[in-house]
């Protein structure tokens, strides 16, 4: 049975993957510098606490006023190949502020030109030519080792990019995200564009805070992989011991359970049999929640 | 029932399906858009796929008249919906709320197609595997309804992928000879595991299972041929609905 650590803290650490997709300025910002401010409420499945999930980007602060207060201390920030070329890009002018731990993959999409500066600058270059297993996976890998090995106390790894782009490598984010159970105990989120993708693991049941405000409106259970026994709360429409399966029963546009004006959302609750993955939209310049 | 499909025939000019074109709510691809409707026996939107058609046709709209917009009418404008309205095209509002548009819209289609007694080969979607992730899951959920819907192929095309649904009787044989394959393709085990067989892959399946956790089939490629060879076809057997996706050449050589 899998226990999760009580803590109630005030500030949580991730560790950064990023795919190679176009990198979301803001998410990087926030994400590269992450540390410090956000609250993360982990409790003891039995107590069936909430686990706010966007917990990596705010704690009721704007986008804004986040990432001009971070400091730089986000635990471990890598990588996967080409991925390199897209923050290449996206820090020109700043690149010194955004230099990764690692750069890791068969190499075969990082240019020659980022390459060569990111080796300059000390990044680490791992070569892994396992054909069997994606970048991401193998960056994966890497990153939980060296969590070990440095002994950090990380409570999620969080990944930009995966979802989009090529079809059959969004499905490999997904398959990353099933092998990723059996390689730690740690939450993986995949973030991009709105879309925040999670995998629910079989044991014991899951609170899902939802209340930072950045939540968009809709939310997903997406039996990937194979039927899913399901039970949930604090979704508009709830699963009471269904069964969910494509071509059965998939709850895709599904919502939050409605509130009174000024209440705050109850948590969302999932229990499932088998892994599960849960998707929510993110909300993007909207309004602040100062 | 043995399947024979080249699932990019239909964005080849010189290609033979006779095909139904279905457009969902993402930006189009011009280039798509005008190939697969100059085929199409039927056209339709759902909702909100009718803001990007009204876009992408500006200065000539009335080439790109839809036969009809289904939908529940929450992602369309008010200015697209008199637009089309006044130009005589059908809006069919389908409340349903545990289906999703594009279920929807091929459910219609299907009946018109069987009503008019039309030909057709194949369904061609476009868009539904970008935006959303969950509506990008809903359009796999709605290829899973379509296989008990209707014999014929649904193809959806957004970007430069391809996705299609096996079904598990019979095998498929597909053709991927037409010059606008990409390098690459796979086979997806969605809705659980498959045990699969393959030929034509560089990578093939003997009788082995595919399933998320254990074994999914991404960055395949074709089985390399000698220079000038034609590709063999790719043959898939399955015991379970299986996802095959392809890669689609945008912008490249051409192969006359």
């Amino acid at each position: 049975m899998v226990i999760l650590e009580y803590s109630k803290v005030f500030t949580k650490k991730i560790c950064l993957i990023l795919l190679n997709q176009p990198l979301d300025k803001d998410y990087l910002h926030i994400l590269w510098g992450k540390g410090t401010y956000f609250t993360h409420q982990y409790r003891s499945f039995l107590d069936h606490s909430p686990v706010v999930l966007l917990f990596c980007f705010s704690n009721g602060h704007s986008w804004r006023k986040v990432a001009n207060e971070t400091e730089n201390t986000s635990l471990l920030k890598a990588c996967a190949d080409g991925a390199a070329n897209h923050l290449h890009t996206i820090t020109a002018g700043d690149r010194d502020s955004f230099l990764p731990d690692y750069i890791s993959g068969d190499f075969d999409s990082i240019t020659a030109e980022v390459k060569a500066f990111y080796a300059d600058k000390g990044c680490r270059l791992i070569e892994t030519a396992d054909q069997d297993l994606t970048d991401f996976t193998k960056c994966l890998a890497i990153m939980l080792k060296e969590i070990q090995e440095e002994q950090l106390k990380v409570d999620a790894i969080v990944t930009l990019g995966g979802l989009a782009g090529r079809f059959d490598q969004t499905m490999a984010s997904v398959e990353t995200l099933h092998h990723a159970l059996s390689m730690t105990q740690l939450p993986v989120l995949i973030i991009q564009g709105t879309s925040l993708v999670c995998l629910l693991r079989p044991q014991g049941s899951h609170s899902l805070e939802v209340n930072t405000g950045l939540e968009g409106e809709w939310c997903s259970l997406i039996p990937v992989g194979g039927p899913c026994k399901t039970v949930t709360t604090g979704l508009k429409w709830n699963l009471n011991n269904q069964v969910l399966q494509f071509g059965k029963l998939v709850s895709t546009s599904n919502t939050f359970e409605p509130v009174a004006p000024g209440d705050p959302r109850k948590p969302v609750t999932v229990t499932t049999d088998q892994p599960l993955l849960w998707s929510m939209g993110i909300r993007k310049n909207g309004d602040d929640t100062e």
